[in-house]
């Protein structure tokens, strides 16, 4: 219990200092100093106030949620699949938003700034359903997985078709927009998907012992009373709800919902409690620092925060692949 | 001893197949009882029919009852039944390093409302469990680090926080060497809970069951104590094997032996023909 409390203030310390760094760093030099007087409502300058309220705060703060979420959903769908490498992707999600955003951008064009995420949810929506119908009819967690990629090639399949005969403008637009970026969010996104975070939250803390029961097999967690399909589609549908939100307003931002559960249960537990607190610490800290790489490490050029995680995340993997094999 | 459930005239059909036919039997409090028979005859369908847990697909044809305390199964939400029945299922493979008492709070489920939280008492209560099945010392280690034998106690354990009426366990000595085996079933004798289990060893049936209930090809063959119900004429028959049964000079119950050749199973020496 002790070690528990400390490593949690450990954690939600360092989410703190997050924030703090994520305010402070950019092309724009700001001390501490300055983004505390700022934060207190006394900026020295103009231009400190408006890079502070009108670009970083509304960016680390999507920052935040955006890496709660996606990690959020790495965890809950790699506990209820007992599957360590299940992630929101794995299902279809991101290659869902990806064809509904192309479609809006070949029919909307200019109304595309309101339309795209609303499309890209949608599309994101549809990929899960679709892999939820034919699981369903299969009745099989590995043929789940493997339905889940299926699907997510056919759609990206679709999606690159319509691309190659697309306008080389919108197909650029559409796929810069897939490497996942935070440099367009507002403060109206991070409501958003803080409200459906908040959602999925509440709904795991109530049902946290029947996904637990599911760790030692579906057999097993009927016999403790829980309706093992039920439970299992309703958190499918709960993540791909939360990742489709997130997907809509950053792009596609991969690894970070295998990466961050990984490292909770080294660190915190494996049980649905500790794992979702854990993730959500660490994942809304690590993707603050991501997006403080991206816009840090070029001068006068943004580095899109998906290739990053991208990047870190196939290195964990092959870290973590080495050290299992010194172990074994 | 009062009837604490009740199976009656109990089909099973899937497609063509039938899983199980006409089983009427009663489970009184206290009881130790051994489903025996040979692979495929019914005995892990039967506990599946017993907590509710029998998959009824388009082809399935599904007739009789199962009253528990009066009511019909059917009519206890999953909750409900989960607070009567613990289930010890033979395929518990945990997954992300669980711990021990991980699994054995997961016994807590059926008695929590949403959002509960683990308060003293359960604590307490899992602690207790832990004690009795003798595992208070690995409390903090990962369950898949524990001995096949050790795996086992650690789901009575959580039978126990269950605090369920009926403990049903599916080949609870599976893959288990000698020495775990009747570890297991000794402590399963001293819950003084009525316990329902399906057992491939007729030796250790004999030996740790009060009552046996034989099941060929869905049938119910025979249904008494292990001396009425382990005798040469039914297990030949049932399990197609010449077979012998004496008497245990140790315990004086059924000892059973099977060959291939009818004649050295009975130069056995050192004990004395049953029937």
């Amino acid at each position: 219990m002790n070690k528990l409390f400390f490593t949690l203030i450990a954690l939600l310390l360092f989410m703190l200092m997050s924030l703090i760094a994520g305010l402070s760093f950019g092309p724009t030099n700001l001390s501490n100093a300055q983004v505390f007087q700022c934060l207190m409502g006394h900026c020295s300058d103009q231009v400190s106030q408006m890079v502070i309220w009108q670009v970083r705060i509304p960016r680390v703060l999507v920052a935040l949620v955006a890496g709660m979420g996606l990690a959020i959903a790495g965890a809950i769908l790699q506990n209820t699949t007992r599957n360590p490498l299940a992630d929101p992707y794995l299902f279809g999600i991101v290659s869902g938003a990806g064809l509904g955003a192309t479609i809006a951008n070949i029919s909307l064009g200019e109304q595309l700034a309101i339309a795209l995420p609303l499309a890209a949810f949608l599309g994101a929506l549809f990929a899960i359903t679709i892999v939820l119908i034919i699981a369903k009819v299969l009745q099989s967690m590995e043929q789940l997985l493997l339905t889940g990629v299926a699907v997510s090639f056919m759609l990206a399949a679709i999606t690159q078709f319509i691309l190659y005969f697309g306008e080389p403008f919108a197909t650029n637009r559409v796929i810069f927009w897939l490497m996942g970026s935070l440099s367009r969010v507002e403060i109206s996104h991070f409501y958003i998907i803080a409200t459906v975070l908040l959602i999925t939250m509440f709904i795991i803390a109530a049902l946290h012992r029947q996904i637990d029961a599911l760790l030692l097999g579906d057999e097993s967690a009927a016999s403790l009373g829980v309706n093992v399909d039920k439970l299992r589609v309703l958190m499918l549908g709960l993540c791909a709800a939360l990742t489709a939100t997130i997907v809509a307003y950053c792009g596609g931002i991969g690894f970070v919902g295998l990466m961050i559960p990984h490292i909770v249960r080294q660190v915190i537990g494996v049980t649905t409690l500790k794992l979702v607190v854990g993730s959500a610490l660490i994942g809304g800290s690590f993707l603050i620092w991501v997006d403080i790489i991206a816009r840090s490490a070029l001068a006068n050029a943004e580095i899109p925060v998906g290739i990053i995680t991208s990047a870190l995340g196939s290195i964990f993997f092959l870290f973590i692949m080495v050290k299992t094999r010194n172990i074994n | 001893m009062s009837i604490q459930l009740h199976v009656d005239q109990l089909y099973w059909q899937i497609g063509n197949k039938i899983i199980l036919n006409n089983i009427t039997f009663n489970v009184n409090k206290g009881e130790v009882i051994g489903i025996i028979g040979p692979n495929g005859a019914g005995k892990t369908s039967l506990l599946r029919c017993i907590t509710n847990q029998q998959k009824n697909t388009k082809t399935a044809v599904f007739s009789g009852s199962i009253h528990l305390k009066n009511k019909i199964i059917s009519q206890y939400s999953a909750k409900e039944l989960a607070q009567h029945f613990a289930h010890v299922t033979q395929k518990a493979e945990a997954i992300f390093s669980l711990t021990v008492v991980d699994i054995v709070k997961m016994g807590l489920l059926p008695h929590k409302s949403l959002f509960a939280i683990d308060n003293d008492h359960d604590k307490h209560q899992i602690k207790l469990a832990l004690k009795k099945v003798g595992l208070a010392h690995t409390e903090k280690m990962k369950y898949s680090q524990l001995s096949g034998g050790e795996q086992q106690r650690a789901l009575i354990a959580r039978a126990l926080v269950q605090k369920a009426q009926i403990l049903i366990l599916d080949e609870p000595t599976n893959h288990l060497d000698v020495y775990y085996q009747h570890q297991v079933l000794n402590l399963i004798n001293q819950l003084n809970i009525t316990v329902i289990m399906t057992v491939h060893d007729l030796n250790l049936a004999s030996e740790y069951c009060q009552r046996l209930l034989l099941l060929e090809q869905g049938q119910l063959i025979a249904d008494g104590k292990p001396e009425d119900v382990l005798t040469e004429t039914q297990l030949s028959k049932v399990f197609r094997l010449p077979c012998i049964v004496t008497q245990d000079t140790l315990n004086q119950k059924p000892r059973v032996f099977f060959s291939l050749e009818q004649k050295k199973a009975t130069n056995i020496d050192g004990v004395s023909k049953h029937e």
